[in-house]
C-alpha cells in the first residue's frame, strides 16, 4: 500500500515570537516493512538554525530554531509512505506465555536488551495498582502473550469511551481508567501501564491511520488526525502491534513515524517560543491512499 | 549497646573538665581518643587550646561572623525558611598519611564512574557485556535518553564531584554516597574555614593545616580551558534565590568569579547559549550547574520545568557550550550502583575498588530483594527516584522499626512492584567526635565527611578539607540520614609547609579569572533597580509612619496647626501602606485603635499590611543580587529587614519604642544609601539601583504633593510642614526662607528647584544622566521614547511657575494646574518605568507550545 501522508500545523501567535525552539518527530521512519518513498519538512518562516538527526530510539528527529521575529509558524510534513503488510502472526494463542516472555525480555538475546528498556514507568506511564488490577483480568497465568494482550486491547476498546476534550498529555493514567474515557493517547498510555505493571516490555508507537469517509460521502480534507498506539516485545516474534482505540493488531492502514517509552519520547512537535502572549494551534492532517496505476 | 566508657584522664585539670562529659561508645571509632581512652596525639594541642582561656568566646565569635555574613541553608521541605548556618569551631583533624589514603579512594571513584558515564551515555558496553543488570540503568530517571553522544570535551562528564564518608570501628573510611549531579556545600566548607581561620588564628597557624584556595585555582583553570574561546565566559546557573542554598551559589560563584544566572537569564540562538544584559546577548562557553540536569532543557527533557534553558542540549549536541556536570551525570549517584562499583572498577580501570562503600542491596535483583524484604527493620531502604539533598530531613529510610504492618505490606508490595527503584543499606558505623557543648564541655557526636574532587589539569585533585557534619541525634541510624545540623571545619594536617597565601587574598586574585564576569545579566539589573525603588518606598513608608506617630504623641505643640492623624493614615492608605478597610476600621474607633493598629503594622511580622511587606521587598531583591552587594551593604540590609523581627515594645512606652524603632530603619536607610554612593563602583549596576531610587522619589514626591497640596489651605493646616518633613527639606527651606512655609516657594523648592537633591527636577535630571550612560538600544541619533519623556518631565518642571501653580484654585477647591501638572509628571513616571524595563529587563520565560494532540476520532 502507498500513502501519501500530509500533516500541517500551523501556529498562530498573538504578540509577536521572538524566538523559537522546536523538535519534530514528524519525518516517519523507515522499517523492514515501511518504506520512505520521499519525505519533505516546509517550515515558514525558514529557521535559521535547522539540523536532523536519529534520537535515542532511532526515529528521525529535526531540531528548528526560529530567530526572526514572527507571528505565525508553519511546519508542513509531507511523505510518501510504502506499507507491507507484517507476516502473519499465525494462532495467538500459540505464543510464549507472557511470564517467559518476562523472563527473556532480562536477557540480551533476540534484542531483550533493547526491549528491556520498555518495561519501566516513563513520564507519562506511571504505574499503580489499580492498573495492575485491571490488567491482571487478561495477565491471567500462563497465558499465550499475544492472546493475552489481544484480550486487554479488545476490553479497552469495548470498555473506554473515545472522547475527546476530557483529557490533555498530562492526565495519569490512572485518572483515565477511572473515567472509562479518553483519545488514543491516553488508551496507549493505558495499555502500556498495564503490561509494564506485568513486567512486559511496550512501547508508545506514533503514526497515522488511514481512515475511511462515511458510505457515499467524499473524504474532507484534513479531517484526519495523528494516531497512537502500542507495540509489545513478544520475544522471537519481535514487537508486535496493537491498536487499542480501534481493537486490532494494525496491518497495511497503519503508518509508523517512531517510537518511544510514551508520547514524550516522540511527541510530533515540542517548541518553546520567547514572546507571543496567546496562541492557537491548527493541525490538519491527510492520509490518502494513492490508486494502483490503471491496467 | 554497649554502655558508655568515660575517658580515663591522664591529663591536667582542665582537660579532665573539658573531657568529663566525653563518653565515647566502644563499638565505634573515636576521633580523639583511642580504645583505652587515650587521646589521640594530633588533637593534644587543641585539646589544650580549648581547654585554657585563649578561645573564651570564639565560639560566639564563629556564630556571630556566619550570622553576619549571611550564611544561611534552607533545608529540604522548608522552602521558605532558612536557618542560619551552625558551625562547631572544635575541628576535625586528619593525618596527613590518612588523607593519602581517602585520597586515592575518591580520586578512584571520580575517574570511575566518570567512566561509567562515558559507557552508558556512549556504547554501552557495561549493559552489553553484562556488568551491571540494565534494569539499574534503564529503570532510573535520571537515565536522560536525550543525552546520548552529546559532544563532551575530553570525555569529561565529572568536573566536580563529592563523596560522603564515614569512619567504620576498624578506623577505615567508607563512602556512603556517591554525589554526581550537583554537589554542595562546598561553598559552606569554605566558609567555615574563613570563620575558624579567624576565630583560632593562632591554634590555625599552629597545625600546618593545607589550605583549600589552590584546590579551587586549579579547577577553575581546567573548567575555563574546557573552552575554545581566549576569552571564555564561564556562569553559575542557579534556581534561584527562593530555592535550596542559594547562598551557597552566590558565594561559590564570586568565589570563582563566574556570574550567578537562573535559566530565563540564558538564551539559545544559533546553537550558541548567550547570556542577556543590559547590553545586548553576551555568549556563554561554560555552565557550572545547580540544577538537576532533567530540569535544564524543557525543550528535550523535562517539558514542565521552568528553570532551564531550551535548546541547551542541542547547544551541547553541537559542542559551543560545556557544563558541569554534563547533563545526564545525575544517574551515576544512583546508590544502587554501589554494590557493583567493586566489578565495575575491574572492567574500566583493572584495579581493585580502593575505598568500600556502604553493605548496600539493590532490590533489581531477585535475592537481594528477598534479603531486604527479610530484613526490612534492620536496614535503611530508600527510593532511588527521589532525590537527596545535602540538607534536611524527610530524606531517611522508608522503614523504620515501629512500622505498623499496613505500613509495612505497602512498602513490601512496591519493593515487589518496582524492586530496581529500591535499595537497603546496612546502617553505617560513624565515628564519633568532640562537639563543644552548651555548657563548654565537649561530647562525643557521630560524624559524616562529605569531601570534594575536582577535575584539574593534573587529573582529579581531593580539596584538602571538607564539610564535616555532625548529627544532633545520639541515634547512630539517624545520624547519617539527619546529618547537617551542625558543621566542623576540617583540618588536613601537612607534614610538609603549606602554602601561605590566604583565602581572602586569593579572592583578589581569583578575579583575574574572571573574564568578561563584569556584562551585568538583566535579571541583576532588574533587581538592583527595584532594591532602589523599594529602599526608597521603605524610607517615605518610614518618614510617614514617624510623622503619624509624632502627631498620635502630640509633641506637636510649636507649631499654630497640625495635619490631623487621620489625614495621616488617610495617605498611608493611598500609599498603600496601610488597607483601606483596616485604616477606616481603626479611625472610626479613634486614636486608640489608630495607635494599636500603628503598633501592629509595625511590629507584627506576619501583617500584611506596611513595614514587614515593604521591607520584605528590599530584601527579595537584596537576596537576588546578593553577590554583587558588598559584605557590608549586605549586612547592613539584613539588618534593616530584620530589626522589626526583634524589636520589642515595652507597654505604656510605646510611643518612644516605635519612635526608637523608626530612627533606626532611618539610620539603616542613611548608611545604605552611603554605602551606594560612596562604595559601590560605578558600573550599570550602580546605575541601576540608583535609577530605581531615583525613579520612586520622583513618584513619591509627585504623590506626596497630589495628596498635601493640591486642595483645601496647606498653608494653613499644616499639610506644608508635613510635606516639608516628608520631604526632608524642612531645614533647606528654613535656611533659605526663614519664614513659616508659603505655597508658592515650597512649590518652588520641591519640584523645580534643581540643588535640592530631593526636588522633583532633581530626579529627571540624574535619571537623565544615569541613562545616557547606558547602552542604547537605537544607534539612530533619534530621541529614544525615554529621553522624549524626561525632556519633556524635565522642561515642565523647570518652566513651572510656582506662583501661578499655587494660585489657580477652581470652584470645587481645587488647585487645577499643579493637579493637571503632577498628573502628567505621574503618568510620565509610569511611562519611564515601563520603557526601562522594556529596554533592560527583558527575561520573560520562555513558554511551551506543542503541536495539538489528536482530539477527534
Amino acid at each position: 500500500m502507498i500513502y501519501d501522508v500530509r500533516h500541517k500545523t500551523t501556529f498562530v501567535y498573538e504578540e509577536v515570537v521572538s524566538v523559537s525552539h522546536h523538535v519534530l518527530h514528524l519525518a516517519p521512519r523507515s522499517l523492514p516493512r515501511q518504506r520512505c518513498l520521499e519525505t519533505s519538512i516546509v517550515i515558514d518562516p525558514v529557521p535559521s538554525i535547522g539540523s536532523t538527526g536519529e534520537d535515542y530510539f532511532g526515529n528521525p528527529v529535526r531540531y528548528l530554531t526560529v530567530q526572526e521575529p514572527h507571528e505565525r509558524l508553519v511546519v508542513e510534513a509531507y511523505a510518501r509512505v510504502e506499507v507491507d503488510a507484517p507476516p502473519e502472526l499465525g494462532d495467538l494463542a500459540a505464543s510464549p506465555t507472557w511470564e517467559s516472555i518476562r523472563e527473556s525480555a532480562k536477557t540480551v538475546a533476540n534484542g531483550g536488551l533493547t526491549a528491556f528498556e520498555f518495561c519501566f514507568d516513563s513520564p507519562y506511564v506511571a504505574v499503580g495498582d489499580d492498573v495492575y488490577d485491571y490488567a491482571a483480568v487478561s495477565l491471567r497465568p500462563g497465558r499465550p502473550i499475544l492472546d493475552a494482550v489481544m484480550d486487554l486491547t479488545g476490553r479497552i476498546c469495548r470498555e473506554f469511551e473515545y472522547r475527546g476534550g476530557v483529557s490533555d498529555v498530562s492526565t495519569p493514567v490512572r485518572d483515565v481508567l477511572a473515567m472509562r474515557k479518553g483519545v488514543c493517547q491516553d488508551f496507549a498510555h493505558l495499555q502500556i501501564a498495564c503490561l509494564r505493571s506485568f513486567g512486559l516490555p511496550a512501547r508508545y508507537v506514533s503514526g497515522y491511520l488511514l481512515t475511511h469517509p462515511p458510505e457515499g460521502k467524499e473524504k474532507l480534507i484534513g479531517a484526519d488526525a495523528s494516531h497512537a498506539w502500542i507495540s509489545v516485545w513478544s520475544g522471537a516474534d519481535g514487537w508486535v502491534d496493537f491498536d487499542p482505540t480501534n481493537n486490532v493488531i494494525p496491518k497495511t492502514e497503519h503508518i509508523t513515524v517512531g517510537w518511544g517509552r510514551d508520547y514524550g519520547d516522540v511527541s510530533p512537535i515540542n517548541g518553546f517560543i520567547l514572546g507571543g502572549g496567546a496562541h492557537q494551534v491548527v493541525v490538519a492532517v491527510d492520509v490518502t491512499q494513492l490508486m494502483p496505476a490503471p491496467g | 549497646m554497649s554502655a558508655p566508657t568515660p575517658v580515663a584522664s591522664e591529663y591536667d585539670s582542665q582537660d579532665a573538665k573539658l573531657l568529663a562529659t566525653y563518653k565515647r561508645v566502644p563499638t565505634v571509632y573515636d576521633e580523639l581518643t583511642t580504645s583505652s581512652g587515650a587521646v589521640r596525639p594530633r588533637w593534644r594541642r587543641v585539646l589544650e587550646a580549648f581547654a585554657g582561656n585563649a578561645n573564651k568566646g570564639a565560639q560566639d565569635k564563629a556564630q556571630r561572623l556566619l550570622r553576619e555574613n549571611g550564611v544561611t541553608f534552607v533545608a529540604q521541605g522548608e522552602r521558605d525558611r532558612s536557618r542560619p548556618w551552625r558551625l562547631d569551631l572544635f575541628p576535625l583533624l586528619i593525618d596527613p598519611n590518612e588523607w593519602a589514603t581517602i585520597e586515592r579512594g575518591v580520586i578512584q571513584r571520580a575517574r570511575l564512574l566518570n567512566d561509567l558515564l562515558v559507557d552508558l551515555y556512549g556504547p554501552q558496553r557495561v549493559l552489553k557485556d553484562k556488568v551491571l543488570p540494565p534494569g539499574l540503568v534503564f529503570g532510573n530517571p535520571q537515565f536522560l535518553r536525550p543525552c546520548t553522544n552529546l559532544a563532551i570535551r575530553d570525555d569529561l562528564h565529572l568536573h566536580f564531584v563529592a563523596f560522603d564518608l564515614a569512619r567504620g570501628a576498624d578506623g577505615r573510611w567508607w563512602v556512603l554516597s556517591d554525589r554526581t549531579q550537583a554537589p554542595s556545600g562546598a561553598g559552606y566548607a569554605l566558609e567555615n574555614r574563613v570563620v575558624s581561620s579567624q576565630c583560632l588564628p593562632e591554634l590555625y597557624a599552629e597545625h600546618n593545616v593545607r589550605r583549600l584556595a589552590s584546590f579551587f585555582r586549579a579547577f577553575s583553570e581546567r573548567f575555563l580551558s574546557l573552552s575554545s574561546q581566549d576569552q571564555p565566559v564561564a556562569v553559575f546557573l542557579s534556581p534561584g534565590p527562593t530555592k535550596q542554598n542559594y547562598f551557597e551559589h552566590a558565594y561559590l560563584a564570586r568565589y570563582l568569579g563566574f556570574s550567578v544566572v537562573e535559566g530565563s537569564d540564558l538564551t539559545v540562538r544559533d546553537d550558541r547559549v548567550y547570556l542577556k544584559t543590559v547590553v545586548g546577548l553576551k555568549p556563554v562557553d561554560l555552565i557550572m550547574r545547580r540544577i538537576s540536569a532533567e530540569m535544564c532543557d524543557p525543550l528535550e527533557l523535562r517539558t514542565d520545568s521552568m528553570i532551564g534553558v531550551p535548546g541547551l542540549l542541542q547547544a551541547a549536541r553541537a559542542g559551543k557550550v560545556t557544563i558541569g556536570n554534563a547533563l545526564g551525570s545525575g544517574i551515576a549517584e544512583s546508590d544502587g550502583f554501589l554494590s557493583f562499583l567493586p566489578a565495575l572498577s575491574k572492567f574500566f580501570l583493572d584495579e581493585d575498588l580502593a575505598m568500600p562503600s556502604v553493605a548496600t542491596w539493590w532490590c533489581g535483583q531477585q535475592r537481594e530483594r528477598d534479603y531486604v524484604l527479610a530484613n526490612l527493620d534492620q536496614l535503611i531502604v530508600r527510593r532511588i527516584s527521589t532525590a537527596r539533598n545535602l540538607f534536611g530531613h524527610n530524606q531517611g529510610s522508608l522503614s523504620r522499626p515501629g512500622m505498623t504492618p499496613a505500613e509495612r505490606e505497602h512498602l513490601k508490595r512496591e519493593i515487589e512492584r518496582s524492586g530496581h527503584d529500591f535499595v537497603g543499606q546496612e546502617s553505617p558505623s560513624l565515628s564519633t567526635a568532640p562537639v563543644s557543648s552548651s555548657t563548654g564541655t565537649l561530647e562525643a557526636a557521630p560524624l559524616v565527611l562529605r569531601v570534594y574532587v575536582g577535575a584539574t589539569k593534573q587529573g582529579y585533585q581531593v580539596m584538602p578539607g571538607g564539610l564535616t557534619r555532625i548529627a544532633a541525634g545520639s541515634d547512630p541510624r539517624a545520624a547519617w540520614l539527619e546529618a547537617g545540623d551542625v558543621s566542623k571545619d576540617t583540618w588536613v594536617l601537612s607534614d610538609q609547609p603549606v602554602e601561605q597565601f590566604s583565602l581572602l587574598a586569593q579572592r583578589q586574585d581569583s578575579s583575574r579569572l574572571h573574564r568578561g564576569g563584569r556584562d551585568l545579566p538583566s535579571r541583576a539589573a532588574d533587581s538592583l533597580f527595584w532594591l532602589g525603588r523599594y529602599t526608597e518606598r521603605a524610607e517615605g513608608a518610614v518618614r510617614l509612619f514617624r510623622s503619624l506617630v509624632i502627631r498620635l504623641g502630640g509633641e506637636m505643640g510649636s507649631t499654630r496647626s497640625v495635619v490631623s492623624p487621620e489625614r495621616v493614615v488617610s495617605m498611608l492608605i493611598v500609599q498603600k501602606h496601610l488597607s483601606a478597610r483596616r485604616g477606616r476600621r481603626a479611625m472610626q474607633e479613634g486614636r486608640e485603635a489608630v495607635e494599636r493598629e500603628l503598633w501592629t503594622i509595625l511590629f507584627d511580622p506576619e501583617c500584611k499590611d506596611g513595614l514587614a511587606t515593604v521591607l520584605g521587598n528590599v530584601r527579595r531583591n537584596a537576596e537576588a543580587v546578593r553577590e554583587r552587594l558588598s559584605f557590608d551593604t549586605f549586612r547592613i540590609l539584613r539588618d534593616l529587614t530584620e530589626v522589626i523581627y526583634s524589636w520589642q515594645l515595652s507597654p505604656g512606652h510605646e510611643t518612644d519604642d516605635a519612635l526608637r524603632l523608626l530612627n533606626r530603619l532611618i539610620q539603616y536607610l542613611a548608611a545604605f544609601n552611603g554605602m551606594v554612593m560612596e562604595n559601590m563602583t560605578r558600573g550599570y549596576g550602580w546605575r541601576f539601583l540608583d535609577m530605581g531610587r531615583r525613579l520612586e522619589r520622583l513618584r513619591a514626591m509627585i504623590q506626596l504633593i497630589q495628596q498635601l497640596a493640591v486642595r483645601g489651605d496647606p498653608q494653613d493646616d499644616g499639610a506644608l510642614e508635613l510635606l516639608l518633613e516628608l520631604a526632608d527639606s524642612t531645614m533647606t527651606y528654613r535656611a533659605r526662607y526663614h519664614a513659616a512655609p508659603q505655597l508658592p516657594a515650597v512649590l518652588d523648592l520641591l519640584l523645580s528647584d534643581d540643588s535640592n537633591p530631593r526636588s522633583a527636577v532633581f530626579q529627571i535630571v540624574t535619571l537623565s544622566e544615569h541613562m545616557a550612560h547606558l547602552p542604547s538600544h537605537d544607534g539612530d541619533g533619534l530621541m529614544t521614547p525615554d529621553q522624549r519623556i524626561m525632556t519633556r518631565l524635565s522642561s515642565e518642571l523647570r518652566l513651572a511657575d510656582a506662583v501661578a501653580l499655587g494660585a489657580t484654585v477652581s470652584r470645587f477647591d481645587t488647585r487645577v494646574e499643579l493637579d493637571r501638572l503632577v498628573r502628567r509628571i505621574d503618568r510620565g513616571v509610569h511611562q519611564l518605568s515601563d520603557h526601562i524595563a522594556e529596554m533592560f529587563f527583558s527575561h520573560s520565560s520562555p513558554r511551551r507550545v506543542a503541536g495539538a494532540r489528536r482530539t477527534e476520532s
